[in-house]
């Protein structure tokens, strides 16, 4: 178990609440042990009929202040369990979001599409019950044996060995066996249950299939065989718990017997008073139960493994630190440079000896089919990837070290922007912080949302998340743009912005987006030809090479497949 | 208590099993105590030892029986939960499945998957926990307190008197942190998801360059959440706090009053114990009941969850016989209206339209223009609020008609591809047919080279997690299902929206053989098909504006006309 990374230095670094809330953790439990003890004493002593009740008013004020501060401490140590739980919480977050983001461009090509980051998130919250139900619930009843143990030690050896044993079986045996038979069933159940995972999703997205083939009670009957071999897991396991209980709590019933035929030992040997008998009774009663819980907390570890391995899977080496050059090339103007770029594997080369270049205020759009390097070609301007060969120039610096600051000089607009859990007003911000409100209403304008935004109940501070269902793909995409108007770079990236949108929807965003990016360079990833004839330059990209490349009426003119194409994505239109 | 409980099938028999064996749980639980006790008042009045064997052997019985008592109340608990839930599930499944694809897609596909596995299974051990607990609250403390009373009244009257006390202050307390939380409820949902809400915008956050610095706020905000989470479980322990304090306060109470009936010889040692060693375990089922707490609501709501969904109206319309379809078919829709509860969305209004035999209708208008409702009309995923269809003479009030759905492929823009062989896939509608048969879908379908790079051909593993592969093959394989199949029947949505032009190109051809001697329901926004349409369907907010074959509509100069242009001026 790499513990390390994950677990140990917040230990460290937290280390007072830590001991703070052991400490809390075990005086709960001493005191109730207490509180027990001292009225087993009071009775028995109160039993002797002492000639006045001031011989038992210590064990009474004894009694109450037990009693309370039993429920004090309890109450302070839950506060404090979580006050170092949280504080965790906030650590991990900071870390997560330390390994993730260097990396954020490449997570849904290396996860594929599942939610990974939300999985990531929820392992982290996992974590806490680690520290809650296992980790301090461990440590105290370890501390609870000890001190059992040498207390008992201090009237009889024989019997402190004997009541190590015996709690020992609850403590270590139980929970050692639980983990073992556990793990083997968690990871059956695991398995299984991810089985279950992938045919439910796969039964939800292709639903109209299974309508349609008239297979869905099959499907039903295919899944119910599934479950009920888990609930098989699941009884064996229930099973195990319950006789591990039964054990446990007949070993706490034989101690109890134990435990009172030394205490008569002691009487009879005059070493201790009758009137701790019963003392000693109820207390053993009072402190074993504390151990329960132990094997429970212990076994569910496994569950742990699971979220710290996922943590670590995230890990990428091969990250170097890259030196941020204090280059300040924002407001200058840019000039893209390829030289004969390659990118890929020797078997199969994503973008094969590429060369080209991009002025200041060219407008280009790149056109190819999937897989034919298109997003490599991104990747590549923006500095992401590192060419195999060649090289990629933004004013004759290596894109790749000004990738840092790269933001300063390219927007993306991409497929799907992200809008925030917060304000609208908020989330167009984000293109430039310090953006007064004056100028996030002035590029509203000009993405022609102001309209929009003033019908709004609550305008600008309408939240998106809640109300997200009520902004079309088009909205979402004119705030996003509108975040790139703030952001002010020099070169905008487009990615396939209209992919999903119907053909007025589309004309209409493609009107605004060129209309807004005069004079910045635009790179136009797009997939069909809706809007080239406004391109400097089209670029078809085909196994990684340039498979034809010029203006709308040069390509018109010379490029049969070119007139195939645009024939075919315009065929109302005289040619 | 949760009154739908009783109402599960069987709950009733299992209540009453369950109360039956806590009343002798009690009664074991009182044993166990009187004889200890026992033991000790023997041993403390001088007695040996040897002599109280006995007692401390009936005392372990006593133990023994009331562990194995809890045993099997927490197995017929499991069990029962285990068929309840079972059974729910089933009735759930099949409700999706009759509910479709429209309700997947309102509901998302991930919060449906998570309701059916997370949401049953939380269901399931709410049950499970939910009887034990309530019943051993019910009984156990009140018969303990019963004997308590009949061993001394003072005793007795300490404890019933602390219950109501606990339970008020719990109630109110409880309230208070409600209270508490619900007052801080937004910025707490705001504080607690920001985190996966950076995580999931972080490539956003990348491109705005705020990525670096957004760090910084990550802990900013992780420390506002740590201190509110703090304020409100302040008050949220309380509640805990004072089941605690009034418990440990009432026991001291007892052992105190006790202490004093001995002392002036009103009572013995022996009672005295017993009740001591009882008054724990009189308050513990209700400690009980608050323990858990979470695992309860959550599955309590999974539960309502559940129920609202099953309540939803998906009663299937009488399935007729009707013949499949074939060139001198006939299908004739009339004052069609679908109307949707919600006001915000176009429905369909007072649609007509009569086709018959292999045509092919393109489907076309704006988004929020009603297509994707028609195209769930026709598939009979959604049934029309008014009007009449007759499918070759025979009248049907909506289209969910196995007979009907039987004969149609549906091909949309991203046809799911199953885990599974490139084989499974494309026999998924026909899972008997052999491999001869897909190889000549898959010939006809333009998938052979494709296959043929593959290492292991047919039998090369595809779909999440598979091999990868692009949208146009993905496109492919959805027409080798259908070559396969062979319906008269296919239900075209948006199938290319997402292709690039020249895959497209390449794809038109191979399904323009497909069209060959079909009804072809075609909706799309790429014009070019519209050539190639006998028929276009043209909607605008709901209605169906014109219809008529490309020239017709052009000739017309009307909706369709201008669609048209709006995509000519795509030159901007």
């Amino acid at each position: 178990m790499k513990k390390n990374k994950w677990v140990l230095p917040y230990l460290k670094q937290y280390r007072g609440l830590l001991f703070l809330s052991i400490l809390l953790g075990s005086l709960t439990i001493l005191f109730g042990g207490a509180l027990m003890f001292t009225s087993g004493y009071l009775i028995s002593k109160s039993a002797t009929m002492p000639e006045s009740i001031l011989m038992v008013y210590i064990p009474i004020v004894g009694v109450r202040t037990f009693g309370i501060g039993r429920a004090v401490l309890s109450y302070l140590e839950r506060l404090v369990g979580h006050q170092f739980v949280l504080k965790i919480l906030s650590g991990l977050r900071v870390q997560l979001y330390k390994i993730i983001e260097p990396q954020a461009l490449f997570i849904r090509s290396r996860f594929g599409t599942g939610d990974i980051l939300g999985v990531l998130a929820d392992d982290i919250e996992h974590l806490q019950d680690f520290y809650l139900k296992t980790l301090f619930p461990a440590i105290i009843s370890l501390i609870i044996y000890s001190v059992l143990i040498i207390s008992a030690g201090l009237f009889s050896l024989p019997f402190a060995i004997l009541l190590g044993c015996l709690i020992g079986h609850i403590l270590f045996v139980a929970p050692f066996v639980s983990f073992l038979y556990f793990r083997g069933k968690n990871k059956k159940l695991k398995h299984g249950r991810n089985q279950l995972y992938q045919q439910f999703t796969e039964a939800v997205f292709g639903i109209s299939d299974w309508i349609f083939s008239g297979q869905t009670k099959t499907f039903v009957q295919r899944y119910e065989i599934k479950e009920q071999e888990l609930l098989k897991v699941d009884t064996q396991k229930q099973s195990f718990v319950n006789y591990r209980d039964i054990m446990n709590q007949l070993i706490i019933g034989t101690i109890e017997i134990v435990g009172i035929y030394w205490a008569s030992d002691l009487t009879v040997s005059g070493e201790i008073p009758p009137t701790l008998i019963a003392a000693f009774g109820l207390v053993l009663l009072s402190l074993l139960e504390s151990f329960l819980p132990i094997a429970d907390g212990v076994s569910e570890t496994t569950s742990y493994q699971e979220s710290l391995k996922r943590l670590d899977s995230i890990q990428i080496n091969n990250m170097s630190k890259k030196e941020i050059k204090a280059i300040d090339i924002s407001t200058s103007p840019i000039f893209i440079d390829l030289n004969n770029v390659s990118f890929g594997y020797s078997d199969k080369l994503l973008l094969d000896d590429f060369t080209m270049e991009i002025k200041q205020g060219e407008r280009l759009a790149i056109i190819g089919r999937s897989g034919t390097g298109k997003s490599t070609l991104l990747k590549l301007i923006q500095g992401v990837l590192s060419p195999s060969s060649g090289e990629v120039k933004l004013n004759g610096i290596d894109a790749y070290q000004l990738e840092p600051c790269i933001a300063k000089i390219m927007g993306v607009l991409n497929q799907k922007p992200y809008i925030f859990n917060t304000s609208l007003l908020n989330n167009i911000r984000l293109g430039n912080p310090d953006a007064s409100d004056e100028e996030v209403y002035e590029v509203s304008k000009m993405v022609q949302l102001d309209e929009m935004i003033s019908e709004l109940p609550q305008g600008y501070e309408t939240n998106m998340q809640e109300t997200g269902q009520r902004f079309s793909g088009g909205e979402r995409q004119r705030i996003a743009l509108a975040r790139i108007l703030l952001q002010k770079t020099p070169v905008v990236i487009l990615d396939e912005p209209t992919v999903g949108l119907d053909p007025i929807t589309e004309v209409k965003l493609l009107q605004t987006i060129f209309d807004t990016l005069k004079g910045k360079t635009v790179i136009w990833v797009t997939h069909h030809l809706i809007g080239v004839e406004k391109m400097d330059r089209i670029l078809f990209l085909e196994n990684g090479k340039m498979a034809m490349a010029g203006n709308h009426s040069q390509l018109l003119e010379h490029e049969e497949r070119y007139r195939r194409l645009y024939k075919l994505d315009r065929p109302f239109q005289k040619v | 208590m949760d009154r739908k409980m009783i109402s599960y099938q069987g709950a009733k028999m299992v209540l009453s099993l369950l109360a039956i064996l806590t009343a002798i749980q009690a009664a074991a639980i009182i044993t166990q105590a009187y004889f200890l006790a026992q033991a000790i008042s023997s041993l403390f009045g001088g007695d040996l030892f040897l002599n109280v064997i006995k007692d401390l052997l009936i005392f372990l019985v006593a133990l023994f029986v009331r562990q194995v008592l809890t045993v099997v109340k927490k197995n017929i608990a499991y069990d029962f939960a285990a068929k309840t839930s079972k059974s729910f599930r089933e009735i759930l499944l099949e409700k999706i499945f009759q509910l479709g694809p429209r309700f997947t897609r309102e509901e998302g596909s991930g919060q449906t998957v998570t309701l059916v596995m997370e949401g049953i299974m939380k269901f399931r051990r709410y049950l499970e926990l939910y009887f034990p607990k309530m019943i051993n609250a019910a009984l156990i403390p009140g018969i303990l307190v019963l004997y308590i009373f009949f061993e001394n009244v003072r005793s007795g009257l300490i404890l019933v008197l602390t219950f109501p006390i606990v339970m008020i202050f719990m109630i109110l307390l409880g309230k208070a942190a409600k209270s508490k939380a619900d007052s801080q409820y937004e910025s707490y949902q705001m504080l607690s998801n920001h985190f996966v809400d950076s995580l999931r915008g972080l490539e956003t956050l990348k491109y705005l360059g705020l990525s670096v610095h957004h760090i910084e706020k990550i802990a900013w905000v992780s420390e506002q959440y740590r201190k509110t989470t703090i304020a409100t479980l302040r008050i949220a322990f309380l509640s805990s706090f004072a089941l605690d304090f009034f418990t440990m306060l009432s026991i001291a109470t007892v052992a105190v009053f006790l202490g004093l009936g001995l002392i002036n010889g009103s009572m013995e040692l022996h009672a005295a114990l017993t009740i001591l060693i009882l008054a724990p375990e009189y308050f513990l089922p209700i400690k009980e009941v608050g323990a858990d707490y979470h695992a309860t609501l959550d599955g309590k709501n999974a539960g309502n969850k559940i129920q609202e969904i099953l309540n939803l109206d998906s009663s299937l319309p009488k399935q007729e016989t009707l013949a499949p379809w074939e060139s001198a078919s006939t299908f004739t829709v009339s004052g069609m209206s679908v109307r949707y509860s919600n006001e915000e969305k176009t429905g369909l209004s007072d649609i007509q339209l009569s086709l018959s035999g292999s045509k092919r209708i393109g489907i076309i208008g704006a988004s929020g223009s009603g297509k994707s409702t028609l195209i769930d009309v026709l598939s009979g995923f959604l049934t029309p609020s008014s009007g009449e269809i007759l499918i070759s003479g025979k009248m049907v009030t909506s289209l969910c008609q196995q007979d009907w759905q039987n004969q149609i492929t549906y091909i949309p823009q991203q046809p799911y591809i199953f885990h599974d062989t490139v084989l499974n896939n494309i026999r998924f509608y026909h899972p008997e047919a052999t491999f001869e048969e897909v190889e000549a879908a898959m010939e006809k379908s333009g998938l052979k080279t494709m296959i043929d790079e593959l290492p292991q051909g047919l039998e090369t593993q595809i779909g999440e997690g598979g091999r990868m592969i692009s949208g146009g093959q993905e496109q492919r394989i959805a027409i080798a299902r259908s070559f396969l199949g062979n319906t008269p029947i296919i239900m075209f949505d948006e199938p290319t929206a997402h292709l690039d032009i020249e895959t497209e190109a390449e794809l038109k051809e191979t399904m323009l053989q497909l069209f060959e001697g079909k009804l072809v329901f075609f909706a799309t926004h790429r014009l070019h098909w519209m050539l190639e349409m006998d028929q276009i369907l043209v909607l605008d907010h709901g209605e169906l504006v014109e219809t008529g074959t490309h020239d017709e509509l052009l000739a017309k100069r009307g909706y369709y006309y201008q669609l048209v242009s709006s995509k000519m001026e795509g030159n901007l």
